[in-house]
């Protein structure tokens, strides 16, 4: 069981790295605990979570294998 | 009769001033069309503590990114009384000067273009996850933040 993780913009700069998988947590809130550990600047950063592209706003169940993706502020346009 | 399909958004580098004339050609055949209103993000050369932007590199979230503008695409048509609507996005580099954004709507009375063209680059500003690195003319950059 595991959890794809992708990550884009300063996120990426911190993690060094765009695209990877993590042993299966059960939720996004163990989720972004369990990053900010392994990358502690990502404490001092604002990011938003997607999960299978869908943008979420509370704490989410995870499923196996599904694609979380760590989104700083959007600056498009 | 509204045109719907959509075509991909994202182009590679700028978008030229001649690619923006040919879409504007290219609805010389709709008659029922009134009125176009034309939004271009153009790059800025920003100063920031001294220095200057000379480009902004612009990555994305693309498959999300699809999504989402096919979602404001389809609430434009549902909420405002358009007759055909085009995005154009950069990704990569694009110097300043440069366009980077191009939304065009069309529809029989301006009012509707030009409301729906507003609301259209409101939410891909906020909502499309696309970043901009701004690159400085001492090679330093930062990451570009959306008023």
């Amino acid at each position: 069981m595991e959890i794809n993780i992708l990550a884009f913009g300063q996120v990426a700069e911190i993690t060094g790295k765009t695209n990877w998988s993590v042993p299966y947590v059960k939720d996004t809130g163990e989720l972004r605990v369990l990053l900010e550990k392994s990358y502690p600047r990502l404490q001092s950063i604002e990011f938003a979570i997607a999960v299978n592209k869908k943008l979420i706003s509370d704490n989410s169940e995870l499923n196996d294998k599904d694609v979380v993706a760590l989104l700083p502020p959007f600056s498009g346009g | 009769m509204s045109e719907k399909k959509s075509h991909k958004v994202f182009v590679d580098g700028a978008i030229s001033p001649a690619f923006i004339a040919d879409s504007i050609s290219k609805h010389s055949s709709k008659k029922n069309i009134g009125a176009h209103s034309l939004f271009l993000g153009q790059v800025r050369d920003d100063k920031i503590d001294g220095q200057n932007v000379i480009a902004i590199e612009y990555t994305a979230y693309r498959e999300m990114a699809e999504e989402k503008f096919l979602e404001i695409r389809e609430d434009a048509f549902e909420s405002h009384s358009i007759i055909c609507m085009h995005i154009y996005h950069s990704l990569g580099l694009v110097k300043a000067g440069e366009i980077s954004l191009f939304v065009f709507t069309s529809a029989v009375h301006r009012k509707d273009a030009i409301d729906a063209c507003e609301m259209i680059v409101e939410r891909i500003k906020k909502e499309v996850p696309v970043w901009g690195k701004e690159l400085m003319d001492n090679n330093n950059s930062q990451w570009k933040k959306n008023d």
